[in-house]
């Protein structure tokens, strides 16, 4: 057996970095939901600060791949592992950027905004962080068939979110909720689907470098 | 196969009782660059030689199996070998010119079939360096000794010397693995450029070379070939595991 120690453990490196990338990343989204829900601009200016750590993350990560292709001019299930690591770097940075930006519904927020709170706004994040801590097990596993339950699962976020804009349509049409409040609860909402639709991306990514083919 | 120029089916070769290849069934096309991988000792090279009927001098080689050339098997008796080997031309992987002039390498063939007008001699030996893209380099010294070329040049006047036979097919085994890495790079772009015309079969050692030159990959282990398929999904995606072990370099 011909081994190829160096090009195995720099893969192991590049699994490792998209794993940190991503635990940050969902560590934000976490936060950043609870800094909108207790209205902690603090907490939230953090956020949007360590925003520019997950973008290091994309850049170093990269520059990585970009490395490994010189160096290594993978093929085959290389090169796609490779291709799929280049493209989920791309989604997860675009997670953390509606973490921020959810974070920043924060800081516009005045103090004074009276909460409406809506217990599906918490299970949407649940199951978003869920989505993205199963579609990069699947990755670091590569195993299809925890990236399909993956893609499965976004039904539940999106139920989620509708169920969301009916709760928030019939606050305002009882006049429970403040208006200004009601348009950010709605954006995070839709921040929190598009999370989702993010980790649908990672998972098909994860199929793609396991069969070789994109799923229809 | 529509656009086949060789149907390979069944094809066995055993030296003496080593079988070295089993059980091939392969076409190939025209107008296509068909790269031949695999480990040393795998059957590649032995396979490239049964399409003109190399292996013919080899002991104790024995062939059972049909390689139909335009529906003929080549193989059958009294097929005309001199005229397959015209059509069939071959590239070696150390450039062998002829111990003689330039113009005498390439004019070499014509002149074997008894082609005596210097005129028509002048016009082939012009146009196979031309189509070898080695005539801007030579051409103030078709009268000096060949042997004086580099590497590179010297390969691509095998390759000029192959196509004043007018050829079908082109056969190369491991044509660039003595060259440097520009003189590669000419004959890499040499045969995107001949494919137009030719059916071209390459032996090589360089993945990356038969990913970036051919359009379909035989992969050949222990004799046996285990995939054959367009290169891109061979490089990408191949189907048999002992593909992905070899290619990835995990193979053993």
């Amino acid at each position: 057996m011909t081994n190829r120690t160096q090009f195995d453990y720099e893969l192991e490196e590049l699994k490792l970095s998209l794993i940190k990338m991503g635990d940050l990343v969902i560590k934000n989204i976490h936060l950043s939901l609870k800094s909108f829900i207790e209205m902690n601009s603090d907490l939230a200016n953090k956020i949007i600060k360590d925003d520019k750590i997950v973008n290091q993350f994309e850049y170093d990560i990269e520059k990585d791949c970009m490395r490994i292709i010189l160096k290594e001019q993978p093929v085959a299930r290389d090169l796609r592992l490779i291709t799929s690591v280049l493209k989920m770097i791309t989604d997860l940075e675009r997670i953390g950027d509606h973490a921020a930006d959810i974070s920043k519904l924060t800081v516009f927020m005045e103090k004074n905004n009276k909460p409406y709170l809506v217990p599906q706004v918490n299970k949407m994040v649940d199951e978003s962080e869920k989505m993205i801590k199963m579609a990069l097990e699947s990755f670091v596993n590569q195993d299809q068939n925890i990236a399909l339950k993956v893609i499965d699962n976004d039904d539940i976020v999106d139920d989620y979110f509708t169920e969301i804009q009916h709760l928030v349509a019939e606050a305002i049409r009882q006049d429970n909720i403040d208006a200004d409040y009601a348009i950010y609860l709605m954006m995070a909402a839709k921040y929190l689907e598009r999370i989702g639709d993010h980790a649908v991306n990672i998972a098909e990514w994860v199929i793609f470098s396991i069969v070789g083919h994109h799923r229809n | 196969m529509e656009n086949s120029v060789f149907t390979i089916s069944n094809l066995n070769l055993h030296y003496g009782t080593f079988q070295a290849l089993n059980n091939i069934n392969i076409d190939i096309e025209k107008n296509k660059v068909t790269a031949l991988i695999g480990p040393s000792g795998c059957g590649k090279s032995t396979f490239l030689r049964c399409l003109n009927r190399m292996n013919d001098l080899i002991d104790k080689c024995k062939i059972s199996g049909n390689v139909l050339y335009h529906s003929e098997d080549v193989y059958q008796k009294n097929y005309d070998v001199i005229s397959l080997r015209t059509k069939v031309g071959m590239v070696f992987q150390k450039p062998n010119p002829f111990p003689m002039t330039i113009f005498d390498n390439v004019a070499y063939g014509p002149r074997c079939q008894g082609l005596k007008n210097k005129n028509q001699l002048y016009k082939i030996v012009e146009s196979s360096l031309k189509k070898a893209a080695l005539w801007e380099e030579v051409k103030d010294r078709l009268k000096e000794s060949a042997m004086g070329l580099s590497g590179g040049q010297q390969q691509r006047l095998c390759i000029a010397r192959a196509i004043a036979m007018e050829p079908e097919v082109i056969l190369m085994d491991e044509p660039t693995s003595a060259l440097d890495p520009i003189a590669t790079l000419k004959i890499e772009e040499l045969i995107n450029d001949l494919k137009k015309n030719y059916a071209i079969v390459i032996v090589t050692h360089s993945m990356q070379q038969a990913a970036r030159i051919s359009d379909n990959t035989a992969f050949f282990l222990s004799g046996e070939l285990i995939e054959y398929n367009q290169t891109d999904v061979v490089f990408t995606a191949p189907k048999e595991s002992k593909t992905e072990d070899y290619i990835t370099g995990r193979f053993g």
